[in-house]
């Protein structure tokens, strides 16, 4: 199980964050580690406390790191270059609270350091998407210039390309061999990757969109092929 | 012509620092108050106090620096912890286990320093932090271990040029740190950090003299 170190400027917050992310795991709880406070009641950071925490829960399936702002990156970069053990160590870009819930359950669930780092640094795009405002694409898509297959399609569901549709094209990617980009056609830079549930739901496109489906890899034209028929379709609804 | 600075006076140094920082405590939370959080003049007077209690007489730049580094990080609280302490330890691991420096180590050793803090912070010159300070003050170092100035004359230049630095920090618009938060709002401020850094050269050129 991967270890999680928690550095903030205060311990009473990152206790609180710890305590309401074990409300989600059942027994199975990952080694979890904080680093809060700079001593003596001072709120701030130190980079020897993230050192030793580090030590601490390392595992050889690695630590993931949550920062709360300023200085606790600082120090945690800087811990890095104190700690005894050398377990990989992964500093997580996720909002605090939320990157801590979905790390602690996903360590719990025996998630990779990979996985684990990822579905934490996506809560903000879930966040976002759940407001319906506006974030960077998830996962960044190829470069148009590279692609082998390349299709155009307009989506013709009523309320858009919205959650069910971005899990069926993501679902049916996992047949194919390929990577393959949804762009808006007439606003390129809003692409994400179809592997990307978040990104594409982030993208927003809505009825009437037309899509520039574009691939790489082996196959993708049947890749290509299958996104634009199913958007055609609409995606089965 | 030329001249070292030995393990004892660079112990001076920091004590001079540490004095001078406690002494503008109340100037440099002032200044932090305008476009950070209030806590510079405080966070490295509890650091520095910190550093002149556990100094003590080591033999070599390494022992001391790494001392001081340490103590730095683990006493600050806030940013200048790492930045500070990075600084600190460059310097020690750069200088080595010998018992004092000539110009161009000294200046190897800071440049080390600076090299360090541009990494911890990613910040480059302009963008309103200690940097800002610390370059100008290393280009007039070399440039008077060049022109061949005593050290003690090539770190009062060094000092003045940290000034100078500090003071050009006050138009610019903050793109690190917790003043970047208030974007154009920062400018019309000095930064805190270039300012205590001002006080770290006048301290040197002070133990050098």
């Amino acid at each position: 199980m991967i270890g999680i170190v928690v550095v903030s400027h205060s311990p009473a917050l990152a206790e609180a964050a710890v305590a309401l992310a074990l409300q989600m795991t059942g027994d199975a709880r990952p080694a979890i580690a904080i680093a809060a406070g700079a001593g003596d009641g001072v709120i701030g950071t130190d980079a020897v406390r993230v050192a030793e925490a580090i030590d601490e829960v390392a595992s050889p399936e690695g630590v993931l790191v949550f920062m709360d702002l300023g200085s606790a990156v600082l120090s945690t970069t800087m811990a890095l270059e104190f700690r005894e053990s050398t377990s990989e160590v992964r500093l997580s870009s996720a909002p605090f609270v939320e990157g801590i819930v979905a790390g602690v359950v996903l360590a719990a669930a025996g998630a990779s350091l990979d996985e684990a780092d990822r579905e934490a640094s996506s809560a903000m795009t879930a966040k976002n998407a759940q407001l319906g405002t506006a974030d960077p694409p998830l996962v960044p898509p190829a470069a148009p210039s590279d692609a082998e297959a390349v299709a155009e399609a307009t989506i013709v569901n009523d309320v858009g390309l919205h959650a069910r549709p971005a899990s069926v094209i993501v679902a049916s990617m996992a047949a194919f061999d390929a990577s393959v980009t949804i762009a808006d056609a007439d606003d390129p830079k809003r692409a994400a990757s179809a592997s990307s549930l978040l990104a594409l739901m982030g993208l927003a496109l809505g009825k009437g969109t037309r899509l520039r489906i574009s691939g790489t890899g082996p196959d993708a034209a049947a890749a290509v092929e299958s996104v634009r028929a199913m958007t055609a379709d609409g995606y089965g609804e | 012509m030329a001249g070292t600075v030995t393990v004892p006076q660079l112990v001076d140094w920091l004590h001079r620092f540490a004095a001078s920082v406690a002494e503008n405590q109340s100037y440099l939370t002032e200044l932090d108050s305008a476009i950070g959080d209030a806590d510079h003049g405080s966070n490295m007077t509890r650091g520095m106090n910190a550093v002149v209690e556990k100094a003590g007489e080591p033999s070599t730049v390494d022992a001391l620096f790494r001392t001081v580094g340490m103590t730095l990080v683990s006493t600050v609280g806030g940013a200048s912890g790492p930045l500070y302490g990075t600084f600190f330890l460059r310097i020690g691991t750069t200088a080595g286990s010998v018992g004092e420096l000539d110009g161009p180590a000294l200046s190897a050793a800071l440049h080390a320093g600076l090299a360090g803090v541009v990494q911890r912070g990613n910040a480059e010159p302009g963008d309103k932090t200690m940097v800002d300070a610390l370059t100008p003050a290393l280009d007039a170092l070399d440039a008077g271990l060049a022109a061949g100035d005593d050290l003690a004359v090539a770190a009062r230049a060094a000092a003045d040029a940290a000034a100078a630095g500090r003071d050009a920090t006050e138009p610019l618009v903050a793109r690190k740190g917790r003043a970047s938060y208030l974007g154009e709002r920062s400018a019309g401020h000095l930064d805190p950090g270039a300012t205590s850094t001002a006080l770290l050269f006048a301290a040197l050129a002070e133990a050098l003299e």
